[in-house]
């Protein structure tokens, strides 16, 4: 009612943390569990269950915010030692 | 200046030439953890005997590395002498991504499964990026017991292996603060050994103040306006930034 | 003077920094929007033409028209990696005999050795594996014998669960490929270790008869021991009723991959 009346007047939006992760479970792709939201009495755990992928969804939509430097991976020159001797191929 | 001269005549060419090369070389491999790049290092593993002409060598890996690879060496520490990698390629607007979806990197580019890919680096952006809209949504800063709360609600739990993070305290507090993305700090005047996160140099370099509120109000599905107070901050900051 | 490096090339060469290996269509289709976004290419981009017209147009000459471009395209930045001693290779894949583009690297210098990916240990292991994928008949080594690997380490004996995540990071690194337990070299790690594999393992290796590339999958002759490449024998052997083999002439005793008629047996 407060933040209401504060938004009223000032036309400011104040940040909703809880809105704010409703929205990115939403947003993941949180299938959410029908019914059970009454029963539970921990109101902090989200009810439902992330896909596997959810983070790396939410991720690949971040890289768009980021200038992040793409990394150079190789094998080659990257063994500290000679390799060692193989065996015979058994024909 | 005369001084820089006298020391590159000392030099041939191509041994400087060959000492740039190596220099981006180094460059990209440390690149690889993320971990920022100490001047000591450079000097150490790569200058050697070439301390007299460093200036010329780095200012010259530099470009090059602007002109081959899009990249921009940044010093964000300039106390110390710290530096890291940075795109500077232009973003792509949401027009050219609906036109590209390789650049707009849909899975299907890659021929790895995404369920439990080790492609987990995009995960943990996606991690890292709502603390760092957390923190600053809040006002630059925000009490560790605050963040995990808050990420106990997205069903991660510092206690608890999570599926795709590991150890979370260990990527939020160490790796994530290791790779400067995050400030991990004990809070100034309490008597409680109360630590708080802020965003760290590698994060103020690599992304902004703005293209957060940007991601927070695609997540919410208002425009960035709606926060006036962070708005503005934003715009003032993108306003010093272009000086 | 080399072609100057445009927004285009970099951002080519940013995507496959980070992809490592792409297919051939794909990379099309990243060259062609590279160039829709950073307009003014240092190549001309189909003459300002929009692939789509060409399509519509003949279908085969947009095709071929587009392979050169891309080649042009990735050349100039090849020419601009060399002093890195790093390079877009092109190379076909032995699964599929599909065409690819990775991206190398091609020094083995103190500075190399400091990338950090993987540890020792786990080099050592990924060294043991391409052993024993090298000196199998096949091209493939079972789970089973590598993870027996992971006891012999000498630095450190590696658990059978620590090993089989650092196989499982291999894959998707695209360094190793498996099916149904049986791991093989990626096209990526062929890409980039050709050279190395060849010199280091001179006797064990072979070369397909047909395309003289490194084979590390191969169909091998029983009588006179040359080996193809799966999609070089399916090319060579397609028309062939009763296929022999190109070297001892004597008959071919393996499926011919991708016919669809079945082989008679003797
Ligand atoms: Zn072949
Ligand atoms: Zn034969």
């Amino acid at each position: 009612g407060k933040e209401k009346a504060n938004e009223l007047h000032s036309e400011m939006t104040v940040f909703d943390l809880p809105a704010f992760a409703e929205d990115l479970l939403t947003f993941m792709g949180l299938n959410r569990l029908e019914g059970e939201e009454n029963d539970s009495d921990d109101e902090s755990i989200a009810h439902g269950f992330l896909p596997n992928n959810a983070w790396h969804k939410l991720g690949a939509e971040a890289e768009r915010y980021f200038r992040r430097s793409p990394s150079f991976h190789y094998m080659l020159g990257s063994f500290k030692a000679d390799p060692p001797v193989p065996r015979q191929r058994i024909e | 200046t005369s001084q820089v001269q006298q020391n590159l005549e000392r030099f041939s060419g191509t041994q400087v030439d060959q000492k740039v090369s190596e220099l981006v070389q180094y460059l990209l491999v440390k690149d690889q953890k993320k971990i920022p790049i100490k001047r000591a290092d450079i000097l150490k593993n790569v200058i050697k005997d070439y301390k007299e002409v460093y200036c010329e060598i780095i200012n010259r890996a530099s470009r090059t590395l602007q002109q081959v690879f899009g990249l921009q060496l940044v010093e964000i520490d300039t106390k110390h002498h710290i530096y890291i990698l940075v795109s500077n390629l232009p973003c792509l607007d949401g027009e050219n991504l609906k036109q590209s979806p390789v650049l707009r990197r849909v899975p299907w580019v890659s021929d790895t499964p995404i369920v439990r890919c080790r492609d987990d680096r995009t995960a943990k952006l996606g991690l890292l990026t709502v603390i760092l809209s957390f923190i600053y949504m809040k006002g630059n800063a925000a009490k560790e017991s605050d963040v995990w709360e808050m990420l106990k609600k997205l069903q991660v739990e510092p206690g608890k292996r999570h599926e795709v993070f590991g150890n979370v305290r260990e990527l939020v507090t160490v790796e994530f603060v290791q790779q400067k993305y995050l400030e991990y700090s004990r809070m100034p005047n309490t008597d409680l050994a109360e630590f708080q996160f802020q965003w760290g140099l590698r994060a103020t370099k690599e992304t902004s103040k703005m293209q957060i509120l940007h991601f927070v109000a695609k997540v919410q599905s208002k425009d960035p306006t709606a926060w006036t107070s962070q708005y503005n901050e934003a715009a003032a900051a993108e306003a010093l930034s272009h000086h | 003077m080399a072609t100057p490096m445009t927004d285009g090339h970099r951002r080519f060469l940013q995507v496959l920094m980070s992809h490592g290996i792409m297919e051939g269509s794909v990379a099309r289709t990243l060259h062609r929007n590279c160039c829709e976004i950073h307009k003014g290419c240092g190549t001309k981009c189909y003459n300002g033409m929009s692939l789509k017209s060409e399509f519509i147009i003949n279908p085969w000459y947009a095709v071929y028209y587009a392979h050169d471009k891309l080649d042009d395209f990735i050349n100039v930045v090849n020419i601009h990696l060399q002093p890195f001693f790093m390079q877009i290779r092109k190379g076909m894949s032995e699964d599929d005999g599909k065409t690819y583009y990775a991206l190398v690297n091609l020094a083995e210098t103190e500075i190399t050795k400091m990338a950090s990916d993987y540890t020792e240990n786990e080099l050592e292991l990924f060294r043991k594996t391409m052993d024993a994928i090298i000196i199998s008949e096949n091209g493939f080594a079972s789970s089973t014998n590598i993870l027996n690997l992971a006891d012999q380490l000498k630095i450190k004996k590696m658990k059978k669960k620590e090993a089989e995540q650092v196989l499982q990071n291999l894959v998707q690194d695209k360094w190793l490929s498996e099916r149904d337990g049986e791991y093989t070299l990626h096209t990526r790690c062929i890409m980039e270790m050709e050279q190395y594999i060849l010199s280091n393992y001179q006797d064990l290796v072979r070369k397909c008869n047909i395309c003289h590339s490194l084979a590390i999958q191969s169909q091998v002759c029983e009588t006179c021991g040359i080996g193809m490449h799966l999609p070089c024998a399916g090319k060579y052997f397609k028309a062939q009723m009763e296929p022999h083999c190109p070297h001892c002439d004597e008959f071919w005793p393996h499926e011919i991959p991708g016919s669809k008629q079945p082989i008679l047996q003797l």
